[in-house]
């Protein structure tokens, strides 16, 4: 059904259904107004969804058209959640319009994922249905999908279940319909990913570049706003097309990057560039990938990439967890590694391994103006930011906690984070000298540091960094100093818990070998990124965007090198290593390639 | 930019010592030999009525253009060490005018810093040449306790860079996180003089201090650490007992689980718990503990609940208000893989199901939905 909704919807900006149910994907909207929409917790709720990310103003509906195929009286669920429940009003509140009324229930008020009951209204199948989502706060209502059945059952919760339910109304087969051909997959457009398809894009291969959001450069793009860090080893060249100057983090300047790597990545005739497609699924055979699956993250249309190399740049590991590759997550002992470091004892590298990992952060700020601004109460957000009072969020804004996954959790954790910040902000205007202060931007996507790591022939630690360990394959070079954050509350109950503290140690000039880009067991697949293979105190300095740049470069040149020999990426090292090591030195000067337009 | 700073100020340290010539002595005044009150500015507890003797160790802290300034160490009436401590006066020197800093440090047996005595005769200057008000010195040691401050991975120039205006539309105010920072941590105006006293205190010397403790180490140190409120005592101690140390030191222990910070507390339950768990009644105070303790610390005491008894399950069932969403589904997934589920949790998981203020209580619905 939701595949009939896509076609219809490109067809004829209307939707043509034929059963009493109809399920209406809110990402699927003709015009979704103000509401944004979110694929980041796909994995976890089961959807993008729109959320009406207005910073404390209501956003402008987003609005539909529906053809029934049956008149009659329809019972109608929305999928939405309260993001804080407790006792206060929900911060998310909406309503559902149904042609020109409007329905009496408030949505957004139940807790965790699932379907809430919205009411009953009669449907004439000879009009056009018209449906709206009406905002009522501003402050991150959300509504995933709405259900219209002439019976009133209402549609399962539990994640399993409504999976099977979606896909079994949607009618989906299995295996998307479009198979796409490529030299190289590479999934994930932060700037590892971008860097690996230019990479192997100069040298000749077909690329397929698979991106969730609508823009390049992930944690360095406009809607996150991390500057890069780190140098640019050996591909400077390369790096310089996609990176950020060192403006502050959060700086509106990030859109000037923005424009400049977009335009340099789409300058390759070899990149087929798949902005707002979501990979979903990897299959592998024999410890070999053969397809990613991925869905338009707007329309749910489905496309299958099999290539015979692929580049897991994705930062949570994602193609390496679906294809089966070993991984790791969380602080290895301190014994594991040898990673000890007397001054930091604890914080540094535990005695007992943990799930503690680096956190996440939610970039924003905001403006002074000429004129009064208002910002209305958010006791929600209060148990939160208690009485931390600030205008604009720094790296140290980052969340983190052991019960916790990066992944599993990264909707309360960015939640989290909308709290710490809202009631910041809220108390700091309640200071005179903020009267005129209006809270201009704050990302809704979560920032994050550390999550997946993935396997590889040699994991990277902290002593590789601190004794500056050369490597016969140490292809990316990094000066940076070992940077690994922790939360300061786990010092003193009393600082904020969305604050956090970074212990640095400077070393020598360090080297990543190629060994760690390339997954121990899942034979064609390489990593870039924060999931490269590395312990949680290795990836302390390489964790930030030029190294991991250099990262994607580094596996986009050696993808070349195995199309050319027709072998594995642990080939490369084996085999071929000093027609790698010639090449990535040889591609410095490289003049404009013939691929390029 | 940065070598140009740094030729400046070894030029002026070099003047300096023309100007100073070498080994000033500390005022006699200043020169402390028994300690009967705590030092001014001080991190560590101070029983009424101690009384410290100072003895010689053979550390000492070089100074340029100064020379080398003994570091001394303090002991009670049972010869137990307290405190190190040193008298220092070192020249601080900044855009062509340099002065000596007069400044009493103390350590504690780690290396770590416990605080510090002002010069009463020199007191230490701003940059205008005005006198440290009690408030400065405050915020300077407000400074020397953050060990991990900007000022140490930061050269001096870099301090004082100011960040690039932003030019276009959008967010302004994000003044550049260094210098926010240190105008939060460093006296106003003394930006050098706190640099020079943070890196004296926080130097190589912290290392030789704890070797020379380290060498003298012994049971009644460790407990007296155990039992101090200073939190990298704490931790020392719970490194270094050994597991009959640990028995007989449980009820203090079992005491900081609740007490303590969450980094003292999860270390405990990481790594002693497995002496502890066997035993339910040693158990018990750390599960009484469980509303208490920080979110991070009931995880990993929640790891143990294979171990709990039927009571202590129970009553876990009746506090699912404390638990994070994950501890919840943790504990429902303890209860599913037992072969019966009392009637008294039951009772209490339906009561919390049934509550329209719990953010979670979908999650025991669900659990009741398929397991009933």
């Amino acid at each position: 059904m939701k595949k009939l909704l896509i076609v219809t919807l490109l067809l004829f900006s209307s939707i043509s259904l034929f059963a009493q149910d109809v399920l209406v994907e809110a990402e699927s909207f003709d015009n979704p107004g103000g509401w944004l929409v979110d694929p980041q917790f796909v994995e976890q709720m089961g959807s993008p969804y729109l959320n009406a990310h207005g910073m404390g103003k209501p956003v402008k509906n987003a609005s539909t058209k529906v053809n029934f195929n049956k008149s009659g009286s329809y019972h109608i669920w929305v999928r939405t959640m309260n993001w804080v429940p407790g006792e206060w009003e929900a911060p998310g509140k909406f309503q559902l319009k149904v042609n020109e009324a409007v329905l009496d229930t408030v949505l957004g008020t139940r807790s965790g994922w699932g379907w809430q009951y919205a009411g009953e209204t009669k449907i004439n199948k000879k009009n056009e249905t018209h449906i709206e989502l009406v905002d009522l706060t501003g402050f991150n209502g959300r509504c995933d999908a709405i259900y219209f059945s002439t019976k009133k059952t209402t549609p399962p919760s539990s994640p399993k279940k409504l999976a099977a339910w979606r896909q079994e109304l949607a009618a989906e087969p299995n295996a998307p319909e479009e198979l796409k051909t490529y030299d190289l997959v590479v999934v994930g457009g932060g700037l590892a990913g971008c860097a690996a398809a230019i990479a192997g894009a100069e040298q000749g291969l077909k690329v397929a570049l698979i991106h969730d959001r609508p823009v390049l450069g992930g944690n360095a793009s406009e809607e996150i706003r991390v500057h890069t860090e780190g140098i640019y080893g050996n591909f400077e060249r390369i790096l310089k097309k996609i990176d950020t100057k060192h403006y502050p983090n959060g700086s509106a300047e990030s859109k000037l990057d923005q424009q400049k790597r977009d335009e340099n990545v789409k300058s390759y005739d070899n990149i087929d560039l798949f902005l707002n497609w979501r990979a979903y699924d990897a299959i592998s055979e024999e410890n070999s990938v053969k397809y990613v699956d991925a869905r338009q993250t707007f329309t749910g249309e489905r496309k299958r990439f099999t290539a015979p190399y692929f580049v897991d740049s994705t930062g949570d590991g994602w193609i390496g967890f679906w294809a089966g590759a070993e991984f790791s997550y969380g602080r290895e002992s301190v014994d594991t590694y040898g990673e000890y470091w007397e001054e930091h004892g604890e914080l540094w590298s535990p005695k007992e391994a943990d799930n503690a990992v680096m956190g996440s952060s939610v970039l924003w700020g905001s403006k002074d103006t000429d004129s009064p601004q208002s910002f209305p109460e958010v006791p929600w957000a209060m148990p939160v930011s208690k009485d931390y009072a600030e205008v604009n969020g720094e790296w140290q804004w980052e969340f983190s906690r052991n019960d916790l996954s990066q992944i599993d959790d990264a909707e309360e954790i960015r939640d989290h984070m909308l709290r710490a910040i809202y009631g910041s902000f809220s108390n700091a205007k309640k200071d005179e000298v903020n009267k005129n202060r209006k809270l201009e931007w704050v990302s809704y996507l979560v920032g994050k540091r550390e999550s997946r790591r993935l396997v590889g022939d040699h994991i990277f630690t902290f002593n590789d960094a601190k004794e500056g360990r050369e490597f016969p394959d140490g292809v990316v070079i990094e000066k940076r100093a070992v940077d690994v954050h922790y939360q300061t509350v786990l010092e003193d109950e009393k600082n904020p818990d969305f604050i956090s503290e970074a212990l640095f140690y400077r070393g020598p000039q360090y080297y990543i070998p190629y060994r760690s880009l390339y997954s121990k067991n899942i034979s064609n697949l390489f990593m870039a990124g924060r999931n490269f293979s590395c312990s949680h105190a290795g990836l302390g300095g390489p964790r930030v965007m030029l190294t991991t740049g250099q990262m994607g470069a580094a596996v986009g040149y050696a993808a070349s090198l195995c199309k050319k020999y027709e072998v594995m990426p642990r080939e490369i090292y084996t085999g071929y290593l000093q027609e790698y090591l010639d090449l990535i030195e040889e591609q410095k000067y490289e003049k404009i390639p013939t691929s390029k337009k | 930019m940065r070598r140009l700073a740094l030729g400046i100020l070894l030029l002026l340290t070099h003047l300096c010592e023309a100007q100073f010539g070498s080994a000033v002595s500390f005022p006699n005044s200043s020169e402390k030999t028994v300690l009967d009150k705590s030092p001014e500015f001080f991190v560590l507890s101070w029983k009424q009525g101690t009384i410290l003797n100072r003895s010689e160790t053979p550390m000492e802290i070089v100074v340029d253009s100064v020379g080398a300034q003994k570091v001394n160490i303090f002991q009670d009436n049972s010869d137990a060490p307290v405190l190190y401590s040193s008298n220092i006066i070192t020249p601080v020197c900044a855009d062509g005018d340099c002065r000596l800093m007069h400044i009493t440090l103390y350590w504690t047996l780690l290396g770590d810093y416990a605080g510090f005595d002002r010069s009463s005769e020199e007191p230490l200057t701003k940059h205008d040449h005005d006198e440290f008000l009690f408030s400065d010195y405050w915020k300077l040691h407000e400074l020397l306790k953050d060990h991990n401050s900007i000022l140490k991975r930061r050269a001096i120039d870099e301090l004082v860079t100011k960040p690039k205006p932003s030019t276009i539309e959008g967010v302004d105010a994000l003044s550049g996180a260094t210098i926010k920072e240190v105008k939060e941590s460093v006296v106003s105006g003394a930006l050098y003089s706190c640099y020079v006293a943070w890196h004296l205190v926080h130097g190589d010397i912290k290392d030789q201090i704890k070797a020379f403790t380290v060498a003298q180490q012994t049971e009644g140190m460790l407990v007296r650490m155990l039992n101090n409120e200073n939190i990298n005592y704490q931790m020392y101690a719970l490194e270094n007992l050994t597991k009959n140390q640990y028995d007989t030191n449980f009820s203090r222990i079992s005491k900081l689980f609740k007490s303590g910070i969450p980094l003292v507390r999860s270390f405990i339950i990481k790594n002693l718990a497995e002496s502890f768990s066997k035993e339910p009644n040693k158990m018990q105070p750390f599960w009484d503990a469980l509303p208490y303790i920080d979110i991070n610390t009931r995880s990993l005491l929640l790891q143990h609940i294979d171990t709990a008894s039927e009571a202590t399950v129970t009553s876990i069932s009746g506090q699912l208000s404390v638990l994070t969403k994950n501890q919840i589904r943790d504990f429902l997934s303890h209860l599913e893989n037992k072969s019966q589920i009392s009637s008294e949790i039951l009772k209490n998981l339906r009561n919390f199901a049934g509550s329209n203020k719990e953010k979670n209580s979908y999650l025991v619905v669900q659990f009741l939905e398929d397991n009933s």
